[in-house]
């Protein structure tokens, strides 16, 4: 894991929550500007779900890695399943799915620092 | 089929719903899995609970006439059990050496297990279907 892409990560994360909610008090539904976010921010999950793998491969592993990959695998797989739920809502509330995805994906980033860290 | 079950403020439900399901699960299932007898009380009620969200995904997903009821049972008993389990587990610590999603009122979870429910009895109350006059 490496900590400054982790807190890229967490800071998209958070970008992403904020225009959603902000997206969802408007009454209007994901745009274009959000799902290109919502894709830079997967493609940096990817590099870092990478990384962490060649780094427990190669030894360097966390207390409990089988808790690890479990989040790893999470945070990879959930960012593209609430985009397919959110968007097949025309409405505010897929900005709503959205925001939720978002902030779960930001919590998840937290938990994975906590638990590589011990 | 009542689609509308899903969509509109369904949909959201649905997403914090399916994010329940899967951490409750997975918390239960590492808890059972690894240290079961430290603290068997609290782990069989993850248990209960990660069951508990996985049914009331699945029905609101689902989202037909039967499956608005057995949404309507899985969160009620969502809310009896997370009020039990508060209550419990800040009047009684000792019984619960190791945290669930319901102790201290999800608290551990932004409160967001103690909410949940009610929103999810008032959607299911809004989308109740007009009888035939």
């Amino acid at each position: 894991m490496l900590a400054p892409l982790a807190l890229l990560l967490g800071a998209l994360s958070l970008a992403l929550a904020v225009w959603s909610l902000v997206g969802a008090v408007r009454a209007a539904r994901p745009s274009g500007g959000q799902l290109l976010l919502a894709a830079v921010l997967e493609a940096a999950i990817l590099v870092q779900a990478v990384i962490a793998t060649v780094l427990v491969v190669t030894g360097t592993r966390p207390l409990s890695t089988a808790t690890f990959a479990g989040y790893l695998l999470t945070i990879v797989l959930l960012l593209p399943a609430g985009v397919f739920w959110g968007l097949a809502d025309r409405s505010r509330w897929g900005n709503g799915v959205l925001a939720v995805t978002a902030v779960t994906t930001a919590v998840l980033v937290l938990r994975l620092e906590q638990i590589w860290n011990g | 089929m009542r689609p509308a079950l899903r969509s509109g403020p369904g949909r959201l439900l649905v997403a914090v719903y399916a994010v329940f399901a899967l951490s409750a699960s997975a918390r239960a299932l590492v808890q059972i899995a690894t240290d079961f007898s430290a603290a068997p009380l609290a782990y069989l009620l993850s248990a209960l609970a990660a069951a508990v969200y996985v049914v009331a995904t699945v029905a609101l997903v689902r989202s037909s006439e039967r499956s608005r009821r057995v949404a309507l049972v899985s969160v009620t008993v969502e809310l009896v059990g997370v009020l039990t389990v508060g209550l419990l587990s800040v009047e009684d610590p000792v019984a619960f050496p190791d945290a669930t999603v319901w102790s201290g009122f999800g608290a551990g979870y932004g409160y967001v297990p103690l909410v949940l429910p009610v929103l999810g009895l008032w959607w299911l109350r809004s989308q109740r279907p007009r009888r035939a006059v």
